[in-house]
């Protein structure tokens, strides 16, 4: 008599792990492939029913039209077939690619603004003892209890005063309030983890603390420093409700605003407004799974602390 | 040490702060006075001349409109759906996360796209996947056979606040696992050793060991999704609009409404307050029951 062979309980265990990742992948990818497969459908293919999960005829033509309209090699033209078929451009074509610059002025102007504010406010909480140092970091993190939407009317009424409606500055400082406090918060908790002796040595050699930072602690904490620079870059670039409320022409506008745009706008194609989503999606995207390593390291860091 | 003088390295410390402390006088305690200040006024931008000093009147005016009290409700519903949908489904992808198996790290940087999306983004891709004409959700249930007939997702009031929140937690769950994936690894192995040498089954030994070490992880993880949840503005914004027939009404909508719509300042400003206030007040609650259970 032949007896089957138990199943081994690894096999069980990799039968579950498999299974669970798949489900786990399907989760996170299916709504962005989704989104990716529309934006690559002409308008005819993708209001078929049902659905073409992937498209029988794909297309960039979407892509073409923003970069050719964004370079000013195209003009829109609202009349006429969908961008995907050819012809038709909608007359917000021409914004997203400034909007995208603008997007990537004001993140880079806050991973700078970060980076010069909270090194020496980080490297001053972690090693130097002064009074209030034990609740500084604390009190700097419960700023970020206050929700951005109580912000948002005085600092209206402050960027109006100052003339900086629509202009990038009103963001960049603005999104300080946002970033500043996580990147003190990740910095100092990092810059605690390094000896105190590495201080000390440094400064019996006659280091003034200036110096200490910028050639010992620096090189050293360049995981943080990436860490803390994607935190900044993608909060600013992804940031909404104070961009909402500060710009108001495509001088100022971020993506996201445009983005917004389109979506609530019943003439734009489907296939074209899931294109505009796929351009917002991809530069944040491309740097959170490249920089995956620092980004989680950076979010733990934060966390072990709290 | 009753009286010290500033020491030299007080000193340098408060050079090395100086840009910190500048900045968050700048872009956060100045901005909290001043609508604090703002609240206590009736200002209407469109009457930008006429300022008058009303006290207290815009909070008594905001906590005895019973639509207010509607809208706090919907917070609540909308926050109490997403962190506990974030606690479980975070849970599981952690204790995933946690074990060693070939394409682990492909998985975890997989994780990160949720939480790098633009929010705005999250937005149109939710709403193009509810859209009651083409979107994938209906073509899906249809080809499955689920339904019979295309469904008006978010246009059904009774729908729209879950749907907003399923948005929600799909972004919100990349994070929250990664914090509890931090408590995770802090559990000393030889617990779970100990326990498969007395023979307790995989499931025992979760809810023994795993679901109380994870503790700490859960009240950090709901803390900060409370807070999220509730200040949460851009998929209302973006997918209803308050609506259908206000459905979808939550606080920080009604505060946007109130001060960029109907243009006052005043009451937008107190409403703000009463929400930070509300924010603080659950902050503390949830941390009084947590740790207590500790």
């Amino acid at each position: 008599m032949i007896v089957p062979r138990p199943i081994g309980p690894r096999v069980v265990r990799a039968a579950i792990l498999a299974a669970a990742s798949v489900l786990l992948l399907a989760y996170v990818l299916a709504p962005v492939a989704w989104l990716l497969s529309s934006s690559l459908q002409t308008e005819r293919e993708i209001v078929s029913i049902p659905p073409h999960w992937i498209p029988d005829h794909p297309t960039a033509q979407n892509f073409r039209a923003i970069f050719a309209t964004g370079l000013g090699l195209a003009q829109p033209s609202p009349n006429g077939a969908d961008p995907a078929s050819g012809g038709f451009i909608p007359s917000v074509a021409g914004n997203l690619l400034p909007a995208m610059g603008n997007s990537f002025i004001v993140a880079t102007a806050v991973v700078i603004l970060n980076l010069l504010i909270g090194v020496p406010a980080a490297y001053a909480i972690a090693k130097i003892r002064f009074r209030g140092r034990g609740v500084a970091l604390y009190a700097i993190l419960a700023t970020r209890v206050i929700p951005d939407i109580a912000l948002v009317v005085p600092f209206f009424l402050v960027v109006r005063k100052l003339g900086l409606l629509d202009n990038l500055a009103s963001l960049i400082i603005t999104y300080l309030a946002i970033t500043v406090p996580f990147s003190v918060f990740v910095l100092a908790s990092f810059f605690e983890q390094m000896p105190d002796d590495l201080d000390r040595a440094a400064r019996v050699d006659g280091c003034s603390r200036l110096q200490v930072l910028l050639r010992v602690f620096l090189p050293l904490a360049r995981p943080a420093l990436v860490a803390i620079s994607l935190f900044a870059f993608l909060a600013s670039w992804n940031e909404f409700l104070l961009a909402l409320m500060f710009t108001q022409t495509a001088a100022s506008q971020t993506l996201p605003i445009i983005v917004a745009g389109i979506t609530s706008d019943f003439t734009v194609s489907f296939s074209f407004l899931n294109a505009a989503g796929v351009l917002a999606v991809l530069p944040p995207v491309a740097l959170a799974v490249i920089f995956e390593r620092y980004i989680v390291s950076g979010l733990t860091a934060g966390a072990v602390k709290g | 040490m009753a009286i010290r003088a500033v020491s030299h390295d007080e000193r340098s410390a408060f050079g090395l702060l100086a840009g910190l402390v500048a900045v968050l006088m700048a872009v956060t305690a100045f901005p909290i006075l001043y609508s604090l200040w703002i609240s206590l006024f009736a200002v209407n931008l469109r009457r930008p001349l006429r300022m008058p000093f009303v006290g207290l009147d815009n909070y008594i005016a905001v906590l005895s409109s019973p639509a207010f009290w509607e809208s706090a409700g919907r917070t609540a519903l909308f926050s109490a759906m997403a962190v506990a949908a974030v606690l479980v489904i975070a849970t599981l992808v952690a204790v995933l996360l946690d074990q060693e198996f070939p394409g682990r790290r492909v998985l975890s940087a997989c994780l990160l796209i949720p939480w790098a999306i633009p929010s705005v983004a999250n937005g149109l891709m939710w709403k193009w996947i509810y859209d009651a004409n083409y979107g994938a959700l209906n073509g899906l249930l249809l080809q499955l056979g689920f339904i019979n007939s295309a469904m008006i997702w978010l246009g059904d009031a009774n729908r729209t606040l879950p749907l907003i929140a399923n948005a929600f937690i799909w972004k919100e769950v990349p994070l929250a696992a990664i914090l509890l994936l931090v408590t995770l690894k802090s559990i000393p192995s030889d617990l779970y050793a100990a326990a498969a040498v007395d023979g307790a089954p995989a499931f025992r030994r979760f809810v023994a060991i795993t679901l109380p070490a994870l503790r700490p992880g859960f009240l950090l993880v709901a803390l900060y999704e409370a807070m999220m949840a509730i200040r949460h503005f851009d998929l209302f914004f973006l997918l209803t609009e308050g609506g259908p027939g206000g459905a979808s009404d939550v606080v920080a909508w009604r505060i946007y409404v109130e001060t960029f719509r109907n243009l006052s300042f005043g009451t937008g400003a107190a409403m703000s307050y009463i929400l930070a206030l509300a924010t603080l007040l659950m902050s503390y609650a949830l941390i009084r029951s947590m740790a207590e259970k500790l």
